[in-house]
């Protein structure tokens, strides 16, 4: 069967067959699950952002202007929704204690010294301001262009560069730290 | 950390590792979804994906004799051939070239139990009452079966017993996870 293109689905779902927003959701689930695992920290949050956003993302379908491209307007409704559950967990924060996605991935079959590594890289990247981890997440792992980061997030280019650089510097000093102790 | 250092490609490759979320999330997603109306937009023409169910076919399937004799819980996939359409009347010439790739395809389940069966699969968005098999008696006879024409392809697909018992094909070689729940699999073969 030719895989339906997103474009097709859109429409069919906005002509009424709001089942086929499940295969949307199928689609893009794991694909936009990443950032906001990365993002958040821990699933229970990340999952929660992600349903927001698919709810969100169904509700103003409509007013996706280029039905083909739905993983990235979609993608732009999780970065904001992840913004708001970010806020919500600095709030908290005095309650955190370990990063979830950290003892997750270090449980996985890795070695010893490799859990450690890893685990290392989940701390510091939770160490990191949101709006340094959102910058550093975009270009990094998302592989965005500071042009496609400015149109999503609503802040300049300049001031995106700024944010990506502290966020190396940060990871660097933080996971130096973790090397040498 | 510059970006071409050894240690800064390490923390993007751990980052960049893919993450499996919770299959529920659809089930969830697709639930609360259910008390919004359907987001408006302009009305699309009804997908080429449905025009077989215009079209007046003749089928040629395999027998199923051995099935009938079946103990307790059996199922099948069938695909046929071709799908001939002579004396064809709908008007649907431009979706001629599809229909005429799509291939009888029986899914049968033997189920004396039962008292209704649904398919649900990849081609009819897994929606439990599009696709209700029929059966001799009421279920007496314990042969459901029901002939869905799919274009070449491969498909996933569950029953549906009495409104609530998903079921993977026994027959079926192939399981994979649709929802967090077992499904089978099936290829419908090309021309």
């Amino acid at each position: 069967m030719t895989e339906e293109g997103d474009g097709l689905l859109v429409r069919r779902v906005l002509a009424g067959e709001r089942q086929v927003y499940a295969r949307l959701v199928e689609r893009y689930r794991d694909r936009l699950g990443r950032y906001a695992v990365r993002m958040l920290g821990n699933r229970a949050d990340a999952e929660e952002a992600l349903q927001d956003a698919f709810v969100r993302g169904y509700r103003s379908l409509a007013r996706c202007t280029s039905a083909e491209r739905f993983g990235p307007w979609l993608f732009g409704i999780l970065v904001n929704r992840c913004r708001t559950y970010a806020a919500r967990q600095a709030r908290r924060q005095a309650l955190v204690v370990t990063n979830e996605v950290a003892v997750a991935s270090a449980s996985v079959a890795h070695g010893e010294e490799e859990s450690a590594w890893r685990e290392a890289i989940f701390w510091a990247l939770e160490r990191l301001s949101a709006d340094q981890r959102e910058a550093f997440l975009l270009k990094h792992v998302e592989d965005l262009s500071y042009e496609e980061m400015e149109k999503l997030t609503g802040t300049r280019a300049p001031a995106l560069r700024m944010r990506v650089l502290r966020a190396r510097e940060e990871l660097r000093r933080l996971l130096g730290e973790m090397v040498r102790d | 950390m510059t970006e071409d250092d050894e240690a800064f490609v390490k923390v993007v490759d751990v980052l960049k590792e893919p993450v499996r979320i919770a299959p529920d999330l659809t089930i969830r997603v697709m639930a609360e979804i259910e008390q919004f109306p359907v987001p408006g937009a302009e009305p699309t023409p009804t997908p080429l994906r449905f025009a077989w169910a215009r079209r007046r076919l003749t089928l040629r399937l395999s027998p199923l004799g051995a099935l009938a004799t079946a103990a307790g819980l059996a199922a099948v996939v069938l695909a046929g051939s071709r799908i001939a359409a002579p004396g064809e009347t709908s008007g649907l010439q431009g979706a001629g070239e599809a229909a005429e790739s799509m291939r009888p395809t029986q899914f049968v389940l033997v189920a004396p139990q039962a008292a209704s069966v649904t398919v649900v699969g990849d081609f009819n968005d897994w929606n439990p009452s599009a696709t209700p098999l029929a059966s001799a008696n009421g279920g007496g006879g314990g042969v459901w079966w029901v002939t869905v024409p799919l274009p070449p392809g491969r498909y996933r697909y569950a029953f549906v017993v009495d409104g609530t018992t998903w079921l993977a094909d026994p027959e079926a070689s192939a399981v994979e996870h649709e929802f967090g729940r077992p499904s089978s699999v099936v290829t419908i073969g090309g021309a």
